[in-house]
C-alpha cells in the first residue's frame, strides 16, 4: 500500500485508463500503449507496476490480463447463446472474430447483457464486403453470403426479443368460433388486433428453413447454404416457449396490414395484390384456412366489444 | 452497537437460482432453504423466467443479487436501472438487495466485469454517498459483497477489510461476505484470509456466499465452476464463528451439476458449524473435498464470474 497519494491518479481517471487497457482487442500490452489509456494515464509497459502492484510470481501486465482475456471471453460467449445458429453456420472460429469486431464497435452500454447483441445484424450490414469484389467468375461464391448472415441474425435476435419480451400467457386469444360468429357483412370492417408477441420478417433467404436445418444438424454436419429466395416468416410465443411459422408473400401481406391496423377488408386486399396465382374461389378457400390456422395458433387477441 | 446479521434472519442454506434447475424445483419443490437471484435476469423479464420466479416466490423466501449496480464507478448512478431494480424489489419482496463492492464500467459502458476499486480515502467517499443513494431509492435493506480480484493498485492506502468496513459503518449497509472471493483475492495478492476476515465488523455480515474457483498454480480465478474446496470451509467455519451464523448461499453459474449435487453441496455446510450444527445424515458419508482441481492449459477460456445470461427456448 501506498502511504503518499499525492501522485497516484484520481478514481475516474484510473477507471477510464483501466477500461481502456483490459478491454483492448490485443490484450494487456497493447491496451497500455493505446491511445485510448494513454490520454488517461501516460505510462509505458514497463512502468505498469507504478499503478499496479505485482507479486512475488506475477507481474502487474500478467495480472491485469486476467480481466482482459475474461472481458471478451465472457461477451463473445453470451452472444453465442443469443445467437447459437449464426455461430454453427459460421463457424466458432469466425463467428468469435466477428463478434470481437463487433463488441469494439458497439460495446455494451446497458445493465443487461440481454441488450448486447441488439445491433449485431446492423454491424454485419455496415461492414459487409463489396459484393463486387467478392463475385467470382464461376459464380460458385455465394455473393450475398453476407445477406444470409444478416437474415439469420435478425431472425435469432427476434427470437430473443420475443422469448423475454411482453406475451399472451394466461390470456384469452381469438378463437375460431369467434371468428364463425361475426356476421358476414362485418367481417371487411373488423379489426383483428395480432398479439403482443407477434413479430413478421421478410427476409432475402429462406432462414427459417435453414434456422431450422441448422438446429437439426449434428455439430460436425456440414449444412448447405440456400439460394436465395424472398421469404416471410412469424414468430410468436406461446406457454413461454417461442413458436416460428414460415409465411408466404400473400400471408405475410395480410398479417402485416392487420398488425398496422387495416380492417379485415382491407388487409384482404392488401394480400390479394400478392395472390395473382389464385383465382377467386381459391383466394376465399386459402383465406378461411390461413384464419382457421392462425386461430388455432391463437396468433390474435379477442375482438373487442364483439 | 448493531444487532447480530443487522437484526436480519438468518434464512438457513440457500442456492443460487439458475434458469437449468426450474422444472426440477417446479416439479419437486426440494426442502432447500432459500433461493438468491440474479436481479438483471429478471427486472425486465416479461416471459418465462419472471413467470417461475413468480412461482417459487410462493414457496422460498428470496434475495435479490445484482451484478450492474457499478457502486464504485464515477459515472452518475443509473437512476433507470435503479427504479427497474426497486419494482422488482417491490413484486418479489425479497429478504435484501445485493451488489458488489466495484464498478461495471465508466463513460456509459459495461464491461459486465466487477472491476477493482483502489482503496483509498476518496474511493471511499465515493462509494459511501452512492450506497446512501442507492439506499434511499430502494428502501429496503442493501448490502454489498467483496469480489474476487486479480489486482491491487499501488495508490490503495487501505486494505481491502479496513475499506469494506468503513464503507459499511459509514453507510450503515450489510455485508455479504464471500468466503471463496476471500480465498481468492488473498492467495491472488499474497495476502492472509484469516486477517481479512478477523478484521471485519462481523455483527454487519448478514449473508455468506460460498463458491468454486479455478487453481491456476500462480492465481485463482472465481469461475463457479466446482466443488467449495476444504480450505475455503475451514474460512467458512471461522466466519460462522465469529458472526454467529448467517444466511448462507451457494454459487455455481459454469458447468451447472443436477440438482441435487448442487443441494448437497450447500448442506456440507452444516459440517462446518460447530456447537450449532444440526446433524445432517444425508452429507456425514460423503468424502471432503479437497485441492486438486486441475489448472486449465488455457488462460484465456477461464471466465471469472459473472456471466448470466438467459438463453431463449424456441421450437
Amino acid at each position: 500500500m501506498s502511504d503518499d497519494t499525492a501522485s497516484s491518479p484520481d478514481l475516474n481517471t484510473i477507471q477510464k485508463w483501466l477500461q481502456s487497457v483490459v478491454t483492448h482487442p490485443n490484450g494487456v500490452a497493447a491496451g497500455v500503449e493505446s491511445d485510448a489509456a494513454q490520454q488517461h494515464v501516460a505510462l509505458t509497459r514497463d512502468q505498469l507496476e507504478q499503478l499496479v502492484t505485482r507479486t512475488s510470481n506475477r507481474s502487474a501486465e500478467e495480472r491485469l490480463n486476467v480481466y482482459a482475456h475474461a472481458y471478451y471471453a465472457r461477451l463473445i460467449d453470451c452472444l453465442g447463446e443469443v445467437f447459437p445458429m449464426l455461430k454453427r453456420a459460421l463457424g466458432e472460429e469466425v463467428f468469435n472474430s466477428f463478434a470481437s469486431d463487433y463488441l469494439q464497435e458497439y460495446p455494451s452500454r446497458s445493465y443487461t447483457l440481454n441488450e448486447m447483441g441488439r445491433h449485431f445484424a446492423q454491424f454485419f450490414q455496415e461492414t459487409r464486403p463489396d459484393r463486387d469484389e467478392h463475385a467470382s467468375a464461376d459464380n460458385d461464391l455465394p455473393v450475398n453470403w453476407p445477406d444470409l448472415l444478416i437474415d439469420l441474425a435478425n431472425l435469432e435476435w427476434t427470437i430473443n426479443e420475443v422469448f423475454d419480451g411482453p406475451g399472451i400467457e394466461g390470456q384469452p386469444t381469438l378463437t375460431h368460433n369467434d371468428l364463425a360468429a361475426v356476421a358476414p357483412r362485418d367481417w371487411p370492417n373488423i379489426r383483428l388486433q395480432p398479439i403482443v408477441c407477434l413479430r413478421l420478417l421478410a427476409t432475402r433467404y429462406p432462414v427459417n428453413d435453414y434456422y431450422t436445418a441448422l438446429r437439426q444438424a449434428d455439430e460436425n454436419d456440414d449444412i448447405d447454404k440456400p439460394a436465395p429466395a424472398p421469404s416471410w416468416v412469424a414468430i410468436a410465443r406461446r406457454d413461454y416457449v417461442v413458436r416460428r411459422f414460415s409465411l408466404s408473400r400473400p400471408q405475410y401481406a395480410l398479417l402485416t396490414a392487420l398488425q398496422d391496423g387495416a380492417t379485415v377488408g382491407q388487409a384482404i386486399e392488401h394480400a390479394a395484390e400478392h395472390a395473382d396465382h389464385l383465382d377467386d374461389s381459391a383466394f376465399a378457400e386459402a383465406l378461411q384456412e390461413w384464419f382457421k390456422s392462425w386461430t388455432a395458433e391463437e396468433l390474435f387477441a379477442p375482438i373487442e366489444n364483439a | 452497537m448493531p444487532l447480530p446479521r443487522l437484526g436480519h434472519d438468518n434464512l438457513g442454506l440457500g442456492l443460487g437460482l439458475r434458469a437449468t434447475h426450474y422444472p426440477h424445483i417446479l416439479k419437486h419443490r426440494p426442502s432447500v432453504d432459500w433461493f438468491e437471484i440474479i436481479s438483471e435476469n429478471y427486472m425486465d423479464s416479461h416471459g418465462r423466467p419472471r413467470y417461475v420466479l413468480e412461482q417459487i416466490a410462493e414457496h422460498y423466501p428470496l434475495v435479490m443479487h445484482g451484478v450492474s449496480l457499478s457502486i464504485g464507478s464515477t459515472d452518475p448512478l443509473d437512476r433507470d436501472y435503479l427504479k427497474r431494480l426497486k419494482g422488482l424489489a417491490d413484486a418479489v419482496k425479497p429478504a435484501w438487495v445485493s451488489d458488489h463492492v466495484c464498478w461495471t464500467g465508466v463513460g456509459g459502458r459495461n464491461t459486465h466485469d466487477l472491476l477493482p476499486i483502489p482503496f483509498t480515502e476518496q474511493s471511499l467517499k465515493h462509494v459511501v454517498e452512492r450506497v446512501k443513494q442507492v439506499q434511499d431509492v430502494l428502501e429496503r435493506p442493501f448490502v454489498l459483497e467483496n469480489p474476487s480480484s486479480y489486482v491491487q493498485f499501488r495508490g490503495s492506502t487501505m486494505d481491502e477489510w479496513e475499506f469494506i468496513t468503513r464503507m459499511a459503518e459509514d453507510a450503515d449497509c450489510g455485508l455479504l461476505l464471500d468466503v471463496n472471493n476471500v480465498y481468492v483475492s488473498t492467495f491472488n495478492h499474497e495476502l492472509d484470509p484469516h486477517e481479512f476476515i478477523r478484521n471485519l465488523p462481523h455483527e454487519r455480515i448478514v449473508q455468506f456466499h460460498l463458491a468454486g474457483h479455478t487453481n491456476m498454480e500462480t492465481h485463482l480465478i472465481d469461475t463457479h465452476d466446482n466443488h467449495v474446496i476444504d480450505p475455503v470451509w475451514d474460512l467458512y467455519r471461522m466466519a460462522h464463528e465469529l458472526t454467529g451464523g448467517v444466511s448462507t448461499l451457494l454459487e455455481w453459474d459454469a458447468n451447472i451439476p443436477p440438482f441435487d449435487v448442487l443441494h448437497a453441496e450447500v448442506l456440507k455446510a452444516k459440517r462446518h458449524m460447530g456447537e450449532q450444527l444440526q446433524t445432517d445424515d444425508s452429507t456425514e458419508g460423503s468424502p471432503a473435498t479437497d485441492d486438486t482441481h486441475e489448472m486449465p492449459i488455457d488462460d484465456a477460456s477461464w471466465v471469472p464470474h459473472p456471466l448470466h445470461h438467459m438463453v431463449a427456448e424456441v421450437e
